[in-house]
């Protein structure tokens, strides 16, 4: 059902051509958002953003709508980083035509920062940060520099 | 390919026990053979902070295999204080060496510099992060002192949850299966929780304990550490606690004969001067077995082989 079809209700209209980002755990749409809307080639494209939509599987969910054709691996990696599990759905005819669910990656180059303020990478500029998954179930990382180990989620971003 | 050494946490127990292959032949060497080994050869001593042991240490070692040092032993002495990188340090001081042994407060700064550069680097301590080759020589003193590393029990004493010594020795003992651990500290200085929690829960035993006499008679190895008083908010509780752990000759009294008492050094008041007399006083031949075992660290990291 289209938005122009039944003007009383709310909705995202359906895409004819783009990308959908689901299965966001509700509240955590803004923060993907917040990560699409740094690169230079989302900065004219029209997105939509919805929030705390019913789910089966989740209960509630956001969800995202970007009409562009392409979502770049850096994006998808970075969204991977902050948000593991949602799913990016590829939208041509308005038909899902292919889809992922990104899981984090195991070695993350440069996308997020260090918490340690005595941490070489945050002493000297320049320095790339490096963190290795400590294992693969679980959501920590460690620094390949302090040899910290952090909650992924409680690390900020490389906003570049 | 160089091969750089920055944390314990990148060896394995047949690396490390190859470090302490090494070290057992350097020792056996006499004077004049080991002057012999590294002839023409330059160490770049690059310490960003003051350590006088570790340095001179360091230092000897090269000597005595018959090799050259060169470098700095504060940041005040270097072109860091007038503004120059890290990394441009160490890719000027490249050039003058053949390995380089770096200390610097900043974690993770040994690491970046093996990254930079083309050259060898032995971290001899990076803030709180690794001193790799101070827990080489603490493995080497143990083994030479008890002739085994596994199945002893070994107490540690004192600062248990800054000391990056202490975590690091336990970590590597874990790998030789030693499984008895006495653990005697102040209740604002216990080792960290996380350090107890093993995939294997039964395998490990770590016993806590207030009391240091408790721990002589059941330990192969006692570990003391000295509790620094800026670790405590409340000075009044270090008073309370500092005599507590002060280990003397009296106390050792039920020791198992072979016993051996291990500190890093320096030592404050944690050992009186009445136990360096025992026969179980193993802190000064500690420090000379830092000798050998930088002596093993540089000989197969500029790929000498024995």
């Amino acid at each position: 059902m289209s938005a122009q079809k039944n003007e009383n209700m709310l909705m995202i209209p359906k895409i004819k051509l783009g990308i959908v980002i689901d299965h966001i755990p509700a509240g955590d749409g803004v923060k993907i958002l917040e990560i699409i809307s740094r690169y230079e080639e989302t900065k004219e494209v029209p997105i939509t953003l919805g929030i705390n939509y019913d789910s089966q599987k989740m209960g509630r969910k956001d969800l995202i709508k970007l009409q562009m054709e392409f979502l770049s691996p850096e994006i998808i990696q970075h969204i991977s980083i902050v948000v593991p599990g949602v799913t990016i759905k590829a939208i041509k005819d308005y038909k899902v035509y292919s889809k992922v669910v990104v899981q984090a990656p195991k070695v993350i180059k440069n996308l997020l920062l260090c918490k340690n303020p005595n941490c070489i990478t945050n002493l000297q500029s320049g320095v790339e940060t490096s963190f290795v998954a400590v294992d693969e179930n679980s959501d920590q990382v460690k620094c390949e520099f302090c040899e910290r180990i952090f909650d992924r989620s409680e690390l900020q971003p490389i906003i570049k | 390919m160089k091969k750089d050494l920055i944390s314990m946490d990148d060896l394995t127990l047949d690396e490390i026990k190859d470090y302490l292959r090494v070290a057992h032949q350097v020792e056996k060497l006499s004077d004049d053979q080991r002057y012999r080994l590294l002839p023409g050869k330059i160490m770049a001593a690059m310490f960003f902070e003051p350590s006088t042991r570790t340095r001179l240490s360091f230092e000897a070692a090269m000597h005595r295999l018959g090799g050259n040092v060169i470098g700095f032993a504060e940041q005040s002495a270097t072109s860091v204080s007038k503004g120059e990188s890290f990394t441009d340090t160490i890719h000027t001081v490249e050039n003058y060496c053949d390995i380089m042994v770096i200390r610097h407060p900043g974690e993770g700064t040994a690491r970046l510099a093996a990254q930079e550069s083309v050259l060898p680097v032995i971290n001899a301590g990076d803030g709180s992060n690794q001193h790799p080759t101070q827990t080489l020589l603490d493995l080497y003193t143990i083994e030479k002192d008890l002739g085994h590393i596994s199945d002893i029990t070994v107490a540690f004493v004192g600062d248990l949850k800054y000391s990056r010594t202490v975590h690091s020795l336990i970590r590597a003992l874990m790998k030789f299966d030693v499984r008895n651990f006495i653990l005697v500290a102040p209740e604002s200085l216990r080792l960290p929780k996380y350090f107890m929690m093993t995939d294997q829960p039964d395998k490990y035993r770590f016993y806590e304990t207030n009391h240091l006499e408790e721990a002589i008679p059941k330990c192969d190895i006692l570990y003391m550490t000295r509790i620094q008083r800026e670790r405590f908010p409340d000075l009044l509780e270090y008073e309370k606690v500092k005599d507590s752990y002060l280990l003397t000759a009296a106390m050792l009294a039920d020791a198992k004969p072979h016993m051996r008492v291990l500190h890093p050094l320096p030592r404050v008041n944690e050992i009186a001067y009445d136990v360096d007399k025992t026969r179980f006083a193993g802190y000064f031949p500690q420090a000379r077995n830092g000798v050998i075992m930088r002596q093993a660290i540089l000989l197969k990291h500029l790929g000498v082989e024995l």
